[in-house]
């Protein structure tokens, strides 16, 4: 879709610092902000990092066309349980089925178990008479008295939000339908998601779950949004806001604040999509993506240039089942704690967060961390930290390190500090190879993506690690983020459940049901005004043998929007291929088996325009020193310091040891690196004597 | 490097425990049948060159504890370790050569590096049936090993790297289900290359003599963890019993004893004065005695011991040969989790002892097993098996109440989802519940246990089930009182039958209920003692009644 005014922004919000990335189609360029947060209400934040970029790069606020924002105002919300007062109405004889969940622990040893989370009490589970069977049918209809006579008493319970969960709701939607108009007709103030709506998929746990946190979302989101657009208003901003999902597309805020479940794992969508356009642009089909923050780190994978999808994943261990970008979060970051137990150093799973943060914040810390142990190996300028918002104090990071480590294990501060990184790396290297061995990848077929503000200086000894030979440092590496959500598009999930076995006998009712997905998805496009060449309708089926508890969400490539008509041959293709990925994943197939339809999808892309966008370029700050110390391999050396500007204009492959210093970030080139220009900005490090 | 610094040893250790999860998911991603792939039934683990266990995955304890027994005991009697080529694997399933039960078979695979055997990788299946006189090989009538299926003695599976396909074709012809087996076979095996990789990573990277200093190290590491954890228990000896029900052929409970002798640095465990062994399949091997008593030490460690060879080192584990913790062949052992269970929570109850400031009061204690067979609703003619696999409440801990329905203890298995059933069997559920007032009184409450419920469409359905604490509930700690115990109700009409624990062969009918309820976990400290808001929050929530608040906890209700 063609925007009207020339300037597109979009802004990821993080815990500390909000991005934007600044698009001015009149230009061509692309420029990038940082700007500090405002945790208390991170539209300021937004807000002045509007303005600043509108000053700084010369726009006027009526000039920005759209606005894509993505944040982690869902997800902190849910992490922080700042949500409102909440009930679920569910089918009698279940009203536990949101606590009892699927029983598996994931401390094998212990005595007292890891605290389940329960968003809404049992006091608040509420169970009415109905029942509707496995295949739709209504055995017992709906208690409407019953329904009518809870609204009141919800109301009087100040519940402000209420999930509907009925069995087999995903098949029929009647009841939980007809309880939902009940509800508002008696309590119009409430906040009322039902799991039909939010994510009509069989398995009543993860279902229940996911509809209990879209309502409670409900009220904040809202109320956030409200805010957000009062303050573009007064800033002068008329531009449409469009918020990032978990799946890697935008929405408007209307779609966003009645399904806000789908924002809940938006937070690592940019960089993941950026990741995905990077695939395109350098022609790699392979690419793993390894995003790491303080506190943890994410891996995100690019296979044959797709970037991966699922339907399966969690948040503080609360499921959540609705399509969105397959990323792995493992608990290492740069604040990750360092310890000597019974004689053997550890490295995490604790970490010193924001607050107190790294020893060398000086905010208390007195534990050494990830990030400590690359200040004391000389690879940060502590004078440059973070665009030099913060100055770093070496001693703290040594005095944590003598205290904490040297002493118990006889070591120098340089040494423990680099096996304080070594052993994160191994926790890393583990994650990134468990990615890939899941989806049946070898790494060494890959090239290695670091971004965010720490995965430069770890990226050669990891791509060491995984035998992965080729490293791409992307331009903007600590806005990543913020440059992949600047290329979404607008999109939305349909899925219809349908538990049926793939033969030619069902294939009047399999073709009904996509018939209505289709609809339903062209009738989406049609609403938001899609323009018909930016429209995009794309079919898939989640399938697996009968008896099997897993599904591989399968492209049904025979079906369009224009033709959703399904016969015996497109149902026959559906399953060949269904076959061929089983046989990729899992090693092996049975063509001769059985195949079961568990769900069908369908995703409606309503395209934004592309401005195949250059980053702007930007004066080569004089680097203020050449060189620094640097411990690499227990030698300290002299290491050569250059700015990105200056890597990118190097005429000849520059070889490691060599740090490269930009606003945000350093990248290491360890030694038996070279690194050279890719173009777009981006730098292409290669292990000494292996060629493309 | 000969010499082995904290750094290297820690990365090692690392990719250790990351290429026993490889296999694992390994495992996961090439197996064919619903036990492995539903329910998890599996683990993985890898052993230095001398048999020592080293790194597990994050699985089920019972099979981890259970791998390095086994292969104690294949390397002493039929195949000592200089008869292991690269390129072999070793199966068993023989719970007389270091097996669990015949459904479980354990594999081995020796790792060289520069002509030297440096690790050993190892995995453990479930498979889903074995042959014997029930399908899955759970036959609760047996009275000899004979009656359960298929017996493999530790045989070299594989030699020069190829599978003999005679052997497969063995396990094949002696299963009702060749093709699951024949694939999870394939995916046990599959699995033991890939943690041969993980190991000539570390050997390429590191050089074999770093790697076999690392694994010495990090079980000696493991070693001085559990004798810390032991050094911290007073001196003495401490006593504890506990039952299981019956062994489904006779109403007779069966005692399983504990005597935990504290010595400095190492514990005995004696189960001696345990029953002796029962006609009926509940019977445990050794190896599962001593793995049930590895796994209530290593809880004790509260995750501080890596579970390994080390880790067994200062534990003694002694057991009567004839008694129902060391059976004698042919005894019958399908069902061993009813004692592996009680031998855990036996070992717990005298460990509570010597430290009642950090033991719970008992858990649910078994596996609730039932399997129904019936017509498939899909495919005329064609029968299908519902299995599932239930849990109960926790103990209360000294500092906490027990999780309520929640897995526990020896095992760790994943439930089936209601839909999910309904849409594949011929049952509707009628409740999934935590049931009121069957968590154990005390200070800190017992986790509660569950309610599962369903009806029979279809015309006709066998039904069996595995299970326990019906008779002798999960005890109580500390002036705590027991779980309520579980049951097992059938509905026809009017007419309400209370079940057995263990039943097989139940003819249903259609429109018949069947509702199973597990047991609450064990009260800990005084229930007078308990925090009158938290008596209040249980009542509000249902999870006591008004009467229990008042009668077990003294609460004066406020109206």
């Amino acid at each position: 879709m063609a925007e009207q005014k020339p300037v597109r922004i979009a802004v990821d919000i993080g815990g500390t610092f909000t991005d934007l990335q600044i698009q001015d189609a009149r230009t061509g360029q692309v420029h990038a902000l940082k700007t500090p947060s405002t945790p208390q209400d991170p539209s300021i934040g937004l807000i002045t990092g509007v303005e600043e970029a509108a000053a700084r790069f010369g726009f006027a606020p009526t000039e920005i066309g759209r606005l894509l924002h993505g944040s982690t105002i869902a997800t902190n919300a849910v992490l922080e349980r700042k949500l409102p007062k909440g009930a679920l109405i569910t089918t009698r004889g279940f009203e536990d089925v949101l606590e009892i969940g699927r029983h598996m622990r994931k401390d094998v040893y212990a005595l007292k178990a890891e605290p389940r989370s329960v968003l809404i009490p049992r006091q608040l589970r509420f169970g009415v008479a109905e029942r509707i069977t496995a295949d739709g049918a209504v055995e017992t209809p709906l208690d409407e008295d019953a329904v009518g006579e809870l609204a009141i008493r919800l109301v009087e319970l100040g519940v402000e939000a209420v999930a509907i969960m009925f069995l087999h709701g995903y098949r029929n939607p009647v009841h939980e339908e007809r309880a939902r108009e009940i509800l508002l007709t008696a309590a119009p103030d409430l906040s009322v998601s039902t799991s039909f709506e939010v994510s009509p998929e069989i398995r009543e746990f993860e279902r229940c779950s996911t509809t209990v946190l879209n309502a409670l979302l409900q009220p904040v989101i809202s109320g956030y949004l409200t805010q957000v657009r009062a303050r573009l208003a007064a800033a002068g901003v008329s531009a449409p806001l469009y918020l990032v999902q978990s799946n890697g597309g935008v929405v408007s805020p209307e779609d966003a604040a009645r399904l806000p479940a789908k924002l809940l794992l938006s937070g690592p969508a940019g960089g993941a999509m950026a990741m995905d356009a990077l695939a395109k642009q350098h022609g790699r089909l392979n690419l793993v993506g390894i995003d790491m923050g303080g506190t943890s780190s994410d891996v995100s994978v690019v296979t044959d240039g797709a970037i991966g999808e699922t339907t399966e994943s969690e948040i503080d261990g609360l499921p959540v089942r609705l399509p969105m970008i397959d990323i792995r979060t493992i608990g290492a970051g740069g604040g990750s704690l360092a310890s000597v137990q019974q004689g053997a150093l550890r490295v995490g799973p604790e970490s010193a967060g924001a607050e107190p943060g790294p020893a060398c914040y000086g905010r208390g810390g007195k534990r050494p961390t990830v990030t400590d142990g690359n200040v004391v190996l000389g690879r940060v300028d502590p004078e440059a930290f973070l665009g030099g918002e913060m100055v770093l104090q070496v001693e703290s990071s040594r005095e944590a390190f003598d205290v904490n480590i040297c002493k118990n294990l006889n070591l120098s501060d340089a040494a423990a500090a680099e096996g304080v990184v070594a052993v994160a790396n191994t926790h890393m290297a583990g994650a990134v190879r468990l990615s890939l061995f899941e989806k049946g990848a070898d790494p060494a077929d890959f090239s290695l993506v670091p971004f965010g503000g720490a995965a430069g200086l770890h990226a050669c000894a990891l791509a060491e690690e995984l035998a992965v030979s080729e490293i791409i440092f992307p331009s903007n590496a600590s806005t990543l983020s913020a440059r992949g959500i600047l290329d979404a598009d607008l999109r939305w999930d349909f899925s219809k459940s349908a538990m049926t076995v793939a033969t030619p006998d069902t294939l009047a009712s399999l073709s009904t049901k996509m018939a209505e997905l289709v609809a339903d998805a062209a009738r989406k496009l049609e609403q938001e005004q899609i323009p018909e060449t930016d429209q995009q309708i794309e079919i898939s089926a989640d399938l697996r043998y009968r008896g099997q508890a897993y599904e591989i969400t399968t492209p049904w490539l025979e079906i369009s929007a224009a033709d959703a008509h399904a016969d015996s041959a497109a149902l026959k293709a559906l399953c060949d291929r269904f076959h061929e990925l089983h046989q990729t994943r899992f090693s092996h197939n049975a063509p001769d088996d059985l195949v079961e339809v568990v769900a069908l999808r369908a995703v409606a892309t309503g395209k934004l325009e592309k401005h195949g966008a250059r980053a702007a370029e930007r004066a080569v700050p004089a680097p203020e020193s050449t060189e620094r110390e640097v411990c690499i391999a227990g030698k300290w050396r002299t290491v050569p310091t250059i700015s990105r500007e200056e890597a990118l204009a190097a005429g000849a492959p520059m070889t490691g040891p060599l740090l490269v210093c930009e606003e945000y970030t350093v990248l290491l080139i360890a030694p038996g690196w070279q690194l050279s220009p890719l173009g777009h900005g981006d730098l292409l490090a290669r292990r000494i004597g292996e060629t493309a | 490097m000969t010499q082995l610094d904290p750094i290297r040893l820690e990365v090692i250790r690392n990719a250790l425990i990351a290429g026993a999860e490889e296999m694992n998911l390994s495992i996961w991603r090439t197996a064919r049948s619903t036990v492995v792939r539903e329910t998890l039934d599996y683990s993985t683990a890898l052993f230095d060159g001398e048999g020592r266990a080293v790194a597990q995955s994050t699985r089920i304890p019972i099979h981890l504890n259970s791998m390095s027994v086994c292969l104690d005991e294949i390397v002493a009697g039929p195949i000592p370790l200089d008869q292991w080529s690269e390129g072999d694997v070793i199966l068993t399933n023989d719970p007389y050569s270091g097996g669990q039960h015949l459904p479980d078979f354990v594999a081995f695979q020796p790792i060289f590096a520069e002509g030297r055997r440096v690790a050993i990788s190892a995995s453990i299946v479930h498979h889903v049936d074995v042959g014997g006189g029930a399908p899955g090989s759970y036959f609760a009538g047996a009275t000899e090993i004979y009656q359960e299926g298929l017996r493999l003695p530790p045989v070299k599976l594989a030699e020069n790297g190829k599978i003999k396909s005679e052997i497969l074709q063995i396990i094949r012809t002696n299963s009702r289900e060749p093709e699951k087996i024949a694939g999870d076979v394939h995916a046990q095996v599959a699995c033991l290359a890939v943690g041969q990789a993980a190991i000539l990573r570390l050997t390429e990277r590191y050089g074999v003599d770093a790697l076999v200093a690392a694994m010495q190290e990090i079980v000696a590491q493991s070693e001085r963890a559990m004798r810390a954890v032991i050094s911290e228990l007073p001196v003495g000896v401490y006593e504890f019993e506990d039952f299981v029900d019956d062994d489904g052929q006779n109403a007779i409970g069966l005692k399983v004893v504990a005597q935990v002798e504290v010595s400095g640095d190492e514990c005995t465990v004696d189960l001696s004065g345990s029953a002796d062994q029962a006609p009926g399949p509940v019977n445990c091997t050794l190896n599962m005695a001593r793995s049930g008593v590895y796994c209530a030490l290593l809880c004790l460690g509260e995750g501080k011991v890596m579970a390994n060879s080390g880790a067994y080192a200062p534990i003694g584990v002694i057991c009567r040969p004839g008694s129902i913790v060391n059976c004698l062949a042919p005894a019958p052992v399908a069902n061993r989790m009813a004692t592996g269970h009680r031998v855990v929570t036996t070992v717990l109850g005298a460990l509570a002892k010597a430290v009642p400031e950090k033991v719970p009061a008992a858990y649910y204690g078994v596996s609730y097993v039932a399997a129904l067979s019936a017509p498939d609703p899909a495919v005329p003619g064609e029968r299908r098996v519902y299995f599932e696999v239930e849990v109960g409440g926790w103990g209360g801990h000294p500092t906490a109440d027990g999780a309520d329905g929640y897995s526990a203890g020896f095992h760790n298995l994943a439930n089936s989802p209601v839909e999910m059933c309904e849409s594949l069997f011929p049952i509707t559920f009628t409740e999934y519940s935590l049931i009121t007032d069957s968590g154990g009184a005390g200070k800190h409450r017992g986790g509660m246990g569950l309610a599962r419920e369903w009806r029979l469409n279809a015309d006709w359905g066998t039904l069996s089930g595995n299970f326990e604490r019906f008779r002798y509930p999960p005890y109580g700690l500390n002036g705590g009182a027991p779980g309520s115990p579980g049951r097992f109700v059938h509905y026809r009409g009017d007419e309400v039958t209370e079940l057995p624990s263990k039943i097989s062969g139940l003819a249903l009918e259609a429109g018949d209920r069947v509702r199973l309820q597990t047991s609450g976990g064990g009260g800990w400290g005084d229930p007078a003692h308990r925090d009158t808001s938290k008596v209040a929050d249980d009542l509000a929530s249902g999870r006591i009644s008004s009467q229990a608040a008042e009668n077990a906890y003294g609460h004066q209700s406020s109206d």
